[in-house]
């Protein structure tokens, strides 16, 4: 029984540790996109290092996980599905990583104009993960309340999508100055940004099904 | 010869082990959560334990319906249930051993013309019913309980699956325990009246002779979950565990608890001290009673879930396994006594000259309690050997089966047959 708790204590503070580091990557993609629109280009390197450094740490505890769960055979019966819950939850991280590098090697040109808009699409599709966090949390402790708690993640997602076609809208349609190249590198990225919404809301599906399967 | 005799129950307790096992840790190793071995060991302790120390109250049940006296007739009644058992698992048809030794005790009884008690009977039928039931209401008792502290005490999902995995390891020692107090009657319950075995002084322990016959019954039951239930074991968890862990260990601890009921003595006699009527000690079919927990939590979670094929599978059961294992007994017995020659049944009136009679007023003394032989009998040294069974020896004598009757008032006295060392 003490063979039990020893494990199960330490891959618990492993799971949380997890998801402390995808919350890090969160916020500091949120402030990298803010300081590329700044054009404060010293902190949007710095914070790429971090990132870079975060996401391997994801995916390092990410494998410990799993390989905790195999070789202590924890929660067989849902271990394939935890499993890839945490899979698509490393995921968020990496798409962060992913499109902050784009950023660094594309150095997309946006229009003063567009700044806000952007930001605004940072900030709605941060905050689909940031929402999605708790829920993973509590997928954990309260199952029965990951539904509630995935609402907001679904309304966010919502939100992103609207934000992104309106962006998307203005760049081909009010910014004539801009050749076809320019727009469609613009949407590219603003597309990027809004990818990450879309991973949140795949993490969040996974979720409510297995909570679902869970409290039966 | 002895020896010899006792093979058919023996392979009765291997085939239960084989089995039945699969019941008590069938969740636990079919979803990997301990090895078969860890669950071999635990399992075959408890069930020696369970038997040797609790088997005796559902074994005296048997004896009342019918008190198989005679070595070959045991052998013959055990080798029946069986055979039974055997050719219905071969056939796909869901079997209790239970069921099976009840209908070839009856075999055993219209073959030599013995009368079958039909309150022991009764109460014994009545169980196949109340047990799958019992087991249903403790399952969907337990299970809402269980989901109640689970919501309320926020544990972490990991947390509590480690929970329920040491749960599942404690429950099935228990119900380990449970399955070979209550199961061991099918076993060796036949043998208990025909076999005349010494007192055996192991220092910590002194076995008597019905329990040196439990504990070899056990150790057959421990063989055949060591050498036949863990393919059991993973199919049947298979099963079961599609319930989800937590039902599974609810489950099993249903089980546990119908069985535990059923075979203790001190429990019975508890509810019967406060005035209630006592619980009669009775082997109950464990495959049954998981099934009954396990349409329990099937009806707490959805009604549409109910597989109404298995429900009559369990009730064809408590008709067709008696009667074909009083068929194969009777058939069985015939051929025994007359073309082997080996006899059947032991004429009960008479007694040997180491033998005595002594009654006694049930009112005067304690239900269970047998200490007034041994203080009528002091100045004997060694202490008489005292016939477990309660059964009068003069086996016509209704009068004398009166031990557990529903109105002990009314016929208060009972017999015993003492067989002086």
């Amino acid at each position: 029984m003490g063979v039990f708790t020893r494990h199960t204590g330490k891959i618990i503070v492993k799971i949380d540790d997890f998801f402390d580091t995808v919350e890090d990557g969160l916020l500091i993609f949120k402030e990298a996109i803010k300081c590329y629109l700044n054009d404060n280009s010293e902190h949007f390197q710095d914070y790429l290092k971090r990132i870079d450094k975060l996401e391997s740490e994801a995916d390092k505890k990410q494998k410990s996980i799993e390989n905790d769960m195999i070789i202590h055979s924890i929660l067989p019966q849902h271990r394939s599905e935890v499993a890839m819950l945490i899979d698509e939850t490393d995921d968020l991280i990496d798409t962060v990583k992913e499109v902050v590098f784009q950023f660094d090697v594309e150095i997309p040109s946006f229009p003063a104009s567009l700044n806000d808009n952007i930001l605004h699409l940072t900030e709605t599709s941060v905050a689909t993960c940031e929402e999605l966090i708790p829920a993973l949390r509590a997928f954990f402790r309260e199952p029965h309340n990951v539904r509630d708690k995935l609402n907001r993640v679904y309304f966010f997602e919502g939100e992103t999508d609207n934000i992104a076609n309106k962006i998307k809208k203005k760049i081909f349609h009010d910014m004539p100055k801009l050749s076809l190249a320019e727009k469609s590198h613009l949407r590219y990225f603003t597309h990027h940004i809004e990818r990450l919404s879309d991973r949140a809301q795949g993490v969040a599906d996974l979720l409510l099904s297995l909570s679902m399967r869970i409290i039966m | 010869m002895i020896f010899f005799f006792l093979t058919s129950g023996l392979f009765l307790g291997w085939s239960l082990g084989a089995n039945d096992a699969a019941n008590v840790f069938g969740s636990a190793v079919g979803s990997r959560m301990i090895s078969f071995l860890k669950a071999a060991v635990i399992s075959s302790i408890f069930v020696i334990i369970g038997a040797v120390f609790q088997g005796e109250g559902a074994s005296e049940t048997l004896g009342r319906l019918g008190a198989v006296n005679a070595l070959g007739g045991s052998f013959t009644v055990a080798l029946a249930a069986a055979l039974t058992v055997f050719f219905m698992t071969r056939l796909s048809i869901p079997v209790s051993t239970t069921q099976a030794i009840v209908g070839a005790i009856i075999g055993w009884n219209l073959f030599t013309g013995s009368s079958t008690d039909l309150n022991s009977l009764t109460t014994i039928v009545t169980t196949w019913i109340t047990g799958p039931v019992l087991g249903g209401f403790f399952a969907v008792l337990l299970y809402m309980l269980l989901r109640r502290i689970k919501r309320g005490a926020r544990i972490h999902l990991i947390r509590y699956e480690s929970y329920i995995r040491t749960g599942l390891i404690i429950v099935g020692a228990f119900a380990a325990y449970s399955l070979g107090a209550n199961n061991i009657a099918n076993v060796m319950g036949v043998f208990v009246p025909a076999v005349d075995i010494g007192v055996i002084d192991l220092g910590i322990v002194r076995l008597d002779g019905a329990q040196q016959l439990f504990l070899l019954g056990g150790l057959a039951i421990a063989t055949g979950i060591f050498t036949y239930s863990e393919r059991v074991m993973k199919t049947v968890g298979k099963n079961i565990f599609e319930l989800s862990a937590d039902a599974a260990l609810i489950v099993v601890l249903s089980h546990s608890l119908v069985l535990f009921i059923f075979s203790s003595a001190r429990l019975s006699d508890f509810i019967s001290g406060l005035g209630l009527p006592a619980i009669p000690l009775v082997p109950v079919s464990s495959s049954q009673v998981i099934v009954g927990a396990i349409l329990g939590i099937g009806i707490l979670n959805n009604v549409r879930n109910i597989n109404l094929r298995v429900l009559g599978g369990i009730a064809s059961g408590w008709v067709t396994t008696p009667i074909i294992a009083c068929f194969i007994a009777f058939i069985s017995l015939f051929f025994v006594q007359n073309v082997f020659d080996i006899t059947v049944q032991e004429d009960g009136n008479s007694l040997t000259d180491q033998e005595s009679i002594i009654q006694y007023d049930q009112s005067e003394y304690p239900r269970n309690d047998q200490s007034f032989l041994l203080m009528e009998n002091k100045n004997s040294s060694p202490p008489p050997l005292i016939f477990l069974t309660d059964i009068c020896p003069l086996w016509n004598c209704t009068a004398c089966f009166t031990r557990t009757s529903l109105n002990p008032d009314s016929m208060p006295i009972i017999t015993y047959r003492i067989k002086w060392p």
